[in-house]
């Protein structure tokens, strides 16, 4: 069971199962560094078999894991996991293979590997990978307060801080369940066609989950919070003040709450509901790999296919919907300048203007459709093959101030947040329920109301945006797909937006 | 003793002498193995190998866990672990570590697993299978897995073992047209009457069957669950049986000791036996498993415990630590006593849904979820199938569709399916009645 909220799958990076339910996937804060030199071994020796392309990615991963449940801290988890796999292109095929023994006969037993199973595959279509050239490079990003000098003991107390809080906020909160993710995460990349790209991100996410309970009912939240950089990341995320706020929010669900009329009426979404559908019904559908069918056992395929009602060029909303994917927002969660194939990253304008306008690609979802892959080439550690991902996908901004777009509702509802969520998979079916809602009437919010919910297609839901606000926000997400699933860092995102008559119920 | 066991006992004399009041050290060498396949073609072939210890200690109930890959750096590890456990946060909950000497019965891993050399040719066989059942025009994707584990473990409170775990599974989905597609699964711990064919032509025939598929309508509806979406059903009320998601209310089953939350013909237990893919003589304590009746006919009977959530509830480990969180293994219901025809003779009109995926809840205290099926989804008149439908969304409660489980078939099957069916279990056809289905608008 998937315990916790998360994007789409059951994810092992917040999926309580992946870390405190069995074995822990991190170590001891010794020797971490990457092995750079038995990578250079590894692809020496795959090249030495004359395969189509190689590539040898080596990951140093230093991970720490800490769980609270209330004011307990149940565990804290300090590890490095490291290790390199090998992927080889031979005949058509693609092997890929990894480890976490660091010796060079275990770097030839893995290459053979990868090789074999390449040239085992037997494809009637050889694959091949769309065309780029090599760089060599480093890049790092930027820490203001070093996460490395940060004390276990400070790290506990920042989230015990946050427990005593909602303790004395004045709400009733039985549970409240928290989980911090810290990774220092150094990589190094190199292929067959002279790319050598050394790189290090840290990251910093937390989870946490509330119950409140008044007059004898309970309501759940959680929030997400994630950065790529140092410390400072507490000092913009105000988690007291948003956990505060979200038990506030559920004790007025269960208290003022009324439920709503159901009916067509305007809806305003707030950043985080237009960013949790910009990510489903825009980057997912959007994912050049699901469109080839290549996840299509998983997390499904799309609405957008070749020779289907949708393609590049369709439109699929009202021209106030421009949707972005960029990876290069710096201390984003999603943040990265080069994805784990090489490629430099760089925006992606999915929908522009409420048209289909590109698909997120790697290089080999790029070479089918006979393009250039886009950067979307993303891995969550050395054991995991590099697929097509998002990074940071938001609506892009409009002219109007969010006051302007309530002013205008003569009956409707602003949800400000959501609770629960799903899509079809092909992402053409979502629903999304309430968790900070208001009815408005008269261009007023007059009163909350309790879990609303939208539940209708892709192209309704963009078709009916006649109005965005201008300013941004962004929640972070762990963004689920792959088989074994992968759970990477995102950001979601937008302004507020306006939908014109949809059915709220 | 073997070196690794001896190993992997070096490192908990070291925690020991260091000053850890308890530890354990489980030392697992994985080999996984994958064969991912989409439009009847490999894309991939993946190996991981994997060489490491966890060990997790105790120190003034500060509890501490970390990795060690391959033993290499063992001193530095377990000196920096200890550091950590005096300056981490005291868990005033923790209640030790199990404490005995248990005697296991010996893993019984299918060996041949680890060395199979051409694991495409159990691909092909499902895609074949597929065709024959939905023609030559279908697109089927999926993955096979293998995976074998030797896992040692010792723990300072006495526990000391060696199991040896394997797993298999073949999982497809194909498509007959754009909007109509099966999926069929293959689990087992062996390659014994392991047959791939029965996945794939389950798929195919599902496929077969959704051709043409129309929107179906909302409303309330009696609807057969095929075994593989009944599993992830399987899943989300085995994962609430833990004692830690009742301490985080993250479970519909807080309170519900010893009452009756479903119908007699309910009994649901745990039970990582050696046909499962989740196979273990022993939990990450060093706990026998064994077979764990969580909701007896209907009542729910007991959590799942580790030995910390043991003591605070009064109770017994069952066996399913998680050093923190107990966890079920393999969730098993009791078969009934109709046949698969039986029970959908009994649905007048109603739906069989195949297969789901993306449950997500508002509160989990309450039950409130949706989830959406995917692949054949059926409207039944009269206990046939009638139409193929598209586009609905099961939208209801936990507690109430546990209890209005109607029919129970003895046939069973050992399912498992991504994140969605997870952990895997062995799963009936099961009547379920007034499940609450809704639509886009």
């Amino acid at each position: 069971m998937s315990i916790l909220p998360c994007f789409h799958v059951r994810l092992e990076a917040i999926d309580l199962k992946g870390f405190i339910y069995s074995r822990a996937t991190y170590g001891p804060k010794v020797g971490s560094i990457v092995d750079e030199e038995i990578a250079n071994y590894a692809l020496e020796y795959a090249l030495s078999k004359k395969p189509d392309y190689a590539e040898v990615r080596a990951h140093n991963q230093v991970q720490d894991r800490i769980i609270l449940r209330n004011d307990i801290t149940e565990t804290y988890v300090s590890a490095v996991d490291t290790g390199f796999c090998v992927r080889i292109m031979a005949s058509g095929g693609i092997g890929f293979a990894s480890t976490n023994r660091t010796s060079k006969e275990e770097a030839r037993a893995v290459v053979d590997l990868a090789y074999k199973y390449a040239k085992s595959a037997g494809r009637k279509d050889k694959l091949v990978f769309a065309e780029e050239k090599g760089v060599k490079t480093k890049w790092a990003a930027e820490q203001k307060k070093k996460i490395e000098n940060v004390a276990p003991e400070e790290r506990i107390s920042v989230f015990k801080e946050v427990n005593k809080a909602l303790a004395s906020c004045g709400v009733k909160v039985p549970a409240v369940m928290c989980q911090v993710f810290i990774d220092l995460i150094t990589k190094y990349f190199v292929n067959s066609e002279g790319s050598r790209i050394s790189s290090f991100a840290p990251k910093i996410g937390a989870f946490i989950f509330v119950t409140v309970a008044e007059q004898g009912k309970t309501e759940q939240a959680y929030e997400q919070f994630g950065y790529t950089g140092g410390w400072e990341a507490f000092d913009k995320w105000k988690i007291q003040e948003r956990m505060i706020h979200n038990a506030k929010v559920l004790r007025d669900v269960i208290t003022k709450a009324k439920a709503v009329k159901p009916g067509d009426m305007d809806l305003i979404c707030g950043p985080e509901v237009t960013g949790i559908a910009a990510h489903e019904s825009c980057g997912h559908p959007m994912e050049a790999d699901r469109i080839l069918g290549r996840e299509m056992s998983q997390a499904g395929r799309s609405f957008i296919y070749k020779g289907g009602e949708f393609w590049i060029g369709t439109r699929i909303g009202s021209k106030a919907v421009t949707v972005v994917d960029d990876p290069t927002i710096e201390n984003s969660y999603g943040f990265y300048p080069y994805d784990d194939e090489g490629v430099k990253a760089r925006p992606r304008f999915l929908y522009k203007e409420g048209v289909i306008n590109e698909f997120l690609h790697n290089r080999e979802s790029a070479a089918k459709l006979g393009t250039r892959s886009n950067g979307s080439s993303r891995s969550v550690n050395y054991d995991r093959e590099a697929i097509v991902r998002m990074a940071n996908t938001f609506v892009a901004p409009g002219e109007f101030k969010e006051e302007e777009l309530i002013e205008d509702v003569k009956q409707g509802v602003y949800m400000k947040s959501f609770t629960e969520w799903n899509i079809d998979d092909k992402r053409f079916n979502q629903r999304y329920v309430g968790k900070e809602a208001y009815l408005i009437k008269d261009g007023e919010l007059q009163y909350p109301v309790a879990r609303p919910v939208i539940e209708t297609t892709t192209l309704k839901f963009w078709t009916a945006v006649d109005a965005v606000s201008e300013k941004v926000e962004f929640d972070a997400a762990t963004c689920g797909k792959g088989d074994p699933s992968q759970g990477v860092p995102v950001y979601t995102g937008g302004p507020c937006m306006r939908l014109r008559g949809v059915y709220v119920k | 003793m073997s070196e690794i066991l001896g190993k992997t006992e070096e490192i908990v004399k070291k925690a020991v002498g260091l000053g850890a009041d308890e530890v354990i050290a489980k030392t697992t060498f994985g080999k996984y193995r994958q064969v991912r396949f989409s439009g009847n073609q490999v894309d991939i072939i993946v190996a991981w190998n994997e060489y490491v210890t966890d060990v997790t200690l105790a120190w003034k109930k500060r509890v501490v866990a970390t990795e060690i890959h391959d033993f290499q750096g063992v001193d530095a590890s377990i000196k920096q672990l200890i550091g950590l456990a005096k300056v981490s946060g005291e868990n005033q909950a923790f209640g030790g570590f199990a404490k005995g000497s248990f005697h296991y019965p010996k893993g019984q891993a299918d060996k041949r697993l680890e060395s199979l050399d051409s694991p495409t040719e159990l691909v092909f066989d499902a895609i074949d299978a597929a065709e024959k059942h939905a023609g030559s025009k279908v697109d089927s994707g999926g993955i096979l897995l293998m995976q074998s584990e030797d896992v040692y473990l010792v723990s300072s409170d006495g526990p000391s073992g060696v199991d040896s775990r394997s797993a298999v599974e073949l999982s497809i989905r194909a498509f007959s047209e754009r909007e109509a597609s099966g999926h069929g699964v293959e689990c087992s711990s062996t390659l014994k009457d392991f047959k791939p064919e029965r996945a794939g032509a389950k798929a195919g025939e599902i496929a077969r069957l959704a051709r043409n598929p129309k929107v179906g309508d909302e409303g309330v509806y009696d609807v057969v669950f095929d075994p593989l979406i009944f599993g992830s059903i399987l899943g989300v009320w085995g994962g609430m049986a833990s004692a830690f998601n009742i301490m985080i209310q993250l479970s519909v089953f807080v309170d519900k000791l010893g009452k009756k939350v479903g119908p007699d013909m309910v009994t649901l237990k745990d039970n990582p036996a050696p046909y499962s893919m989740s196979q273990r003589v022993f939990d990450d304590e060093g706990v026998p498993t064994g077979d764990n009746v969580f909701i007896d006919h209907g009542v729910l009977k007991t959590y799942l415990h580790n030995t910390s959530t043991a003591k605070i509830f009064k109770a017994k480990t069952t066996g399913n630590a998680g050093l923190v969180a107990p966890n079920p293994w393999n969730i098993e219901m009791e078969p009934g006593k109709v046949s698969k025809d039986e029970l959908f003779s009994e649905v007048d009109r109603g739906l069989y849904l195949t297969n789901t995926w993306y449950t997500r809840f508002q509160n989990y205290a309450k039950g409130d979820f949706s989830t959406i099926p995917r692949d054949g989804i059926f409207l039944i008149e009269k206990g046939e199938i009638k139409q193929s439908l598209k586009d609905l969304r099961l939208s209801d409660n936990v507690l109430s569709m546990l209890s209005n489980v109607a029919g129970i078939t003895k046939e069973r099957q050992h399912v498992h399916w991504w994140g969605e069916a997870d952990p895997p279990s062995l799963s009936p056809y099961v009547l379920i009645k007034d499940v609450h289905m809704t639509k886009s608008k």
